[in-house]
């Protein structure tokens, strides 16, 4: 259950996020109404890009972060399982998401 | 004949599970717990501002926190042109399967939770990690200039506060000398975390405001600086699975407080049958999951919102030493 737990709460969860879509309605399109908030100013902003090299450090921090907790799994573990498992499984999910946060954030290194 | 009964009662088996898991002690009642919660907060806070708070949906205003994620979940969903649509529409459940992971791991009805592991609190501090990532992450999707500023200071602030809450959180797995829930919970039979570790479980909950947002350290979600921060973009569908999984992630950090510091829902039994047993564990941990929510509302709504600068040093200059100073003692006295 360990694994199956997690995965049935993802599916349930996803599930009843579609049924409710089906209650509001869901637009997209280009004009005003779909420009982000500017607080009334005439002048819309571009896509912001976050370049603070304080945001890349944080961001890397939490990458290390979480690879240190997945490590620490493995000094507990009598098997190598779960930590592989979760070294697979949560590291790549983190580093493909910080991934994602740099190239659409526009960071550089 | 043998074997469909050995099917039949694996099959029961497999849907007891799943009830479990889904409903009860599980996701749903958690859910409740956050609605709940929601409502307490926004009395407390009416009742210290001298205000009423909600009285309209249901007695004393208890559904309102259920009639807002309705309303919510009807209105108009709105795509920024700007957004990542990807990630902006798959997002919010997955921000919401963080904290709903972690409930499975909570001991509820006995020192045992629907899901052990012999590490699990491990996975319970990735489950912090991963929420926070995906906060920060959602906040990029929508592309707008206040989500990008509200990820900034979203992230800056998590640096801050993930390393004592990281600590704070070992602290009782070094006691009980075990990193499953359970095994803590065991450990505090006799004596609760609370009174060998005070430290830590003011750390913990000084990390869970910051974790959950709250003042003083509601700092990415400013209202009256950055609108409504990492969310400004979010509307409808989205912004009600936002919200709730804030609901959801208060209830998930108040019991995962009971769990490693006030002994779970350990308390005096005086039955020997299983069910009253249960029933008995199950109201010691609602009371104390609800004095820990109290205390969490009482200080944010007593408290006034800190600047981001400040909070981190807050956090590395004062709760991250004290953080390691009980660890320390911990460590010394062989506890």
């Amino acid at each position: 259950m360990v694994i199956a737990g997690p995965l049935l709460i993802i599916i349930a969860d996803i599930f009843i996020y579609q049924i409710a879509g089906r209650f509001g309605k869901r637009t997209s399109g280009k004009g005003a109404k779909y420009q982000p908030f500017t607080g009334g100013e005439e002048d819309v902003a571009p896509r912001g890009l976050y370049r603070s090299e304080l945001f890349v450090f944080a961001a890397l921090f939490m990458v290390v972060e979480a690879f240190a907790l997945l490590l620490a799994g493995s000094f507990a573990s009598p098997t190598n399982f779960y930590p592989l498992l979760f070294l697979a499984g949560g590291g790549g999910v983190v580093l493909i998401v910080t991934w994602w946060l740099m190239i659409v954030g526009g960071l550089k290194l | 004949m043998v074997d469909d009964r050995g099917r039949i009662e694996a099959l029961e088996m497999i849907w007891t599970q799943i009830v479990e898991i889904l409903i009860f002690p599980g996701l749903t009642f958690f859910v409740w717990i956050g609605f709940i919660f929601d409502w307490l907060e926004r009395k407390t806070q009416a009742r210290m501002q001298g205000r009423r708070g909600p009285i309209l949906a249901g007695p004393f205003g208890i559904l309102q926190p259920v009639a807002d994620f309705f309303k919510l979940i009807s209105k108009e969903e709105i795509l920024p042109e700007v957004a990542d649509r990807f990630v902006f529409q798959l997002g919010p459940p997955l921000f919401f399967a963080a904290p709903a992971i972690g409930t499975i791991f909570i001991p509820v009805l006995g020192p045992n939770a629907i899901v052990n592991n012999e590490f699990d609190l491990l996975f319970v501090l990735f489950i912090l990690a991963f929420s926070a990532l995906m906060a920060a992450m959602l906040g990029y999707a929508s592309g707008g200039r206040w989500s990008i500023i509200a990820t900034g200071r979203l992230v800056v602030q998590y640096t801050g506060y993930e390393i004592p809450l990281i600590v704070a959180l070992v602290t009782p797995a070094l006691l009980a000398r075990s990193l499953s829930l359970a095994g803590i919970v065991a450990a505090q039979e006799k004596v609760w975390f609370i009174a060998l570790a005070p430290i830590s479980f003011i750390v913990f909950i000084v990390a869970a405001l910051a974790e959950l947002e709250k003042p003083p350290f509601d700092i990415p979600t400013a209202k009256t600086e950055i609108v409504g921060g990492w969310m400004t973009e979010f509307s409808g569908r989205p912004l009600a699975y936002i919200k709730l999984t804030k609901d959801l992630s208060y209830a998930f950090l108040s019991a995962l407080a009971v769990t490693l510091f006030l002994g779970g829902p350990l308390g005096p039994v005086f039955f020997v049958d299983p069910i009253l047993q249960s029933l008995l564990y199950f109201i010691y941990f609602v009371v104390k999951l609800f004095a820990v929510g109290f205390l969490i509302f009482t200080i944010r709504t007593a408290l006034a919102r800190v600047k981001i600068n400040q909070a981190v040093r807050l956090f590395w200059m004062l709760i991250t030493p004290l953080s390691l100073i009980q660890l320390g003692i911990i460590m010394l006295l062989g506890w």
